[in-house]
């Protein structure tokens, strides 16, 4: 599975007084497998994008390939398309619906034509993979579920549809920390076990910097950096030019002189943070 | 396509339409409602045209986007001209079976259609000139008398307001859940009716779930702020009636004055 995006771009409300250009002239690929964090301020065009890559915006100009097919040409089938791309919107839990977690969660495989035998297998598997139990929830109601526990049926409701790429918009937004740690987790389990592409948005830059294989800056617009985050989260200055901040660990490095553009290896986690100043690590020039 | 519902929205612009006291505004829509069920004949409607697209010209609100209001009620407007082009009896243009066309059917469905787009585009400009806010100022203020016999006006604005104030808010909502169906496979436009109305229930029972939580929300942050009702409450923005309200209202009045001589000379 793999992704290549060409010069797309996007304009709302085209014509109009309040047109506003969401996305210009943004181009990247990604192979498979690979982990994607996707940050930038509020309004930097982060939402317009992912809904480009299923299909749900359509572009003004540009090119999205998903494993060579061209899902922007005029149609193509859009069950294909979802088929193999899977997104979850911010606040995925004002989306369930059914009567119990069992046939939201189905709902997604059985638009897909599946058999009942198929959906339920796919249910369990998404259960398990957001490590909801079985037993005790899939016949509750999912509004009876605390927050966590919804937000992980709405995303497992996703995950069911046995996506090649799985985009996350925020997963973790206005979550308790229990319940941030519980989705995080879940997202490793579930690129440990499925192997699939995934692309998080995210506002928590902590969050970014341990997960993402390569980190894409969004700003106004357009795709500003991108790299491993190392490598960005090492010009705080930029980032912090474009709206952004940096992992607390990597701020704390900076603010003792352990961390910056002029020593080598950006410090990311606590981990690293602990290791440097016990190491009695010399601050940089 | 959600997002082409303009009824009740507003277009922000600096006009001299969008300054006028909406108290009068609202009168002028009346009377300019009123004013389209009095039309005959062909030059009534010349007049009320010539109207319609000054205060359009006036308001600085693109026409496409008064137009894009019709969206809605299209059906309507070719359900009624269907219906008058072959029910009206008259002198038979074409003949098919029970099907026949006379020349006053397409006269009085062509009139007819006329008279609903003109009652949109009347209307329309009335909610896209005017801040919702004050649309529920000036209905509040007109009904005052109607306070005297123990009519609830202050509360009705206010539940006009609320209203108003969320519509844009709930398609935002819908929209949002539209696209997360979707992304789950949901297929909003293809199949039977059936099909099509059974499709819509993942995207209702959000809806409504959502429109709960919202007004329960609303209700809590209202109560924070110490609401308690109409009693004893005063404005921040009062009304007032200016010089520009008076040259209107004579518009206006010229205009009743040159319908009614149109439909009493000509």
């Amino acid at each position: 599975m793999t992704i290549r995006v060409e010069r797309l771009s996007h304009t709302y409300n085209a014509g109009l007084a309040y047109e506003t250009r969401a996305i210009e002239d943004v181009s990247f690929k990604v192979k498979g497998g690979e982990f994607i964090g996707v940050i930038g301020h509020t309004g930097s065009g982060k939402s317009t994008l992912i809904q480009h890559l299923n299909g749900i915006l359509k572009p003004d100009s540009g090119h999205i390939w998903i494993d060579g097919i061209d899902i922007t040409e005029k149609g193509v089938k859009m069950h294909e398309i979802r088929k193999r791309v899977g997104l979850s919107f911010q606040y995925p839990e004002y989306q369930l619906f059914e009567e119990t977690v069992y046939k939201d969660i189905a709902f997604g495989p059985r638009n897909l034509g599946l058999s009942d035998d198929e959906a339920d297998e796919r249910v369990r598997e998404a259960m398990g993979l957001v490590n909801l139990d079985f037993d005790e929830i899939a016949e509750r109601s999912p509004f009876d579920l605390s927050g966590g526990q919804k937000r992980r049926a709405a995303i497992a409701g996703v995950i069911a549809m046995r996506p090649g790429v799985l985009i996350l918009d925020e997963p973790t937004a206005g979550l308790d920390p229990k319940s941030h740690e519980d989705i995080l987790s879940m997202i490793r389990s579930v690129r440990e076990n499925t192997g699939s592409i995934v692309i998080l948005v995210s506002h928590n830059m902590e969050d970014i910097a341990s997960m993402s294989d390569r980190v894409f800056v969004m700003d106004t617009g357009r795709l500003v950096r991108s790299g491993k985050p190392e490598e960005v989260f090492s010009d705080a200055g930029y980032l912090r030019s474009v709206g952004l901040g940096l992992p607390p660990a990597t701020e704390m490095a900076e603010m003792l002189g352990l961390s910056g553009p002029d020593t080598p290896g950006t410090i990311l986690s606590m981990d690293e943070l602990v290791e440097a100043i016990a190491s009695g690590r010399e601050a940089g020039p | 396509m959600i997002r082409d519902i303009t009824l009740g929205q507003y277009y922000p612009e600096y006009s001299i339409i969008h300054k006028l006291d909406p108290r009068l505004k609202i009168i002028i829509t009346l009377v300019y409602i009123a004013s389209l069920f009095i039309i005959e004949d062909f030059y009534g409607y010349l007049i009320v045209v010539a109207a319609v697209g000054g205060v359009i010209a006036a308001s600085r609100v693109p026409l496409r986007f008064i137009v894009r209001g019709l969206k809605p009620i299209l059906l309507i407007i070719v359900f009624t001209f269907a219906l008058n082009v072959f029910m009206t009896r008259g002198d038979v243009l074409w003949e098919y079976g029970w099907l026949h066309i006379t020349r006053q059917g397409i006269y009085t469905a062509f009139f007819m259609a006329l008279r609903l787009i003109l009652l949109i585009f009347g209307s329309s400009l009335l909610t896209l000139t005017t801040k919702p806010m004050k649309l529920t100022d000036g209905i509040e203020s007109l009904l005052g008398p109607a306070k005297k016999l123990g009519l609830p006006t202050h509360e009705l604005a206010m539940m006009m307001t609320i209203a108003l104030r969320f519509i844009p808010t709930l398609l935002e909502e819908t929209d949002k859940i539209m696209k997360a169906q979707q992304a789950r496979g949901a297929d909003f436009e293809t199949g039977s009716v059936f099909r099509r109305a059974k499709a819509l229930v993942p995207i209702l029972i959000p809806l409504f779930v959502g429109a709960f939580r919202i007004a329960q929300e609303l209700a809590m942050a209202m109560e924070a702020r110490c609401y308690r009702g109409g009693e004893g409450r005063t404005k921040l923005n009062a009304l007032s009636f200016k010089r520009r309200d008076a040259a209107a209202a004579a518009v206006c009045a010229l205009y009743v004055a040159a319908m009614v001589a149109e439909r009493v000379f000509i």
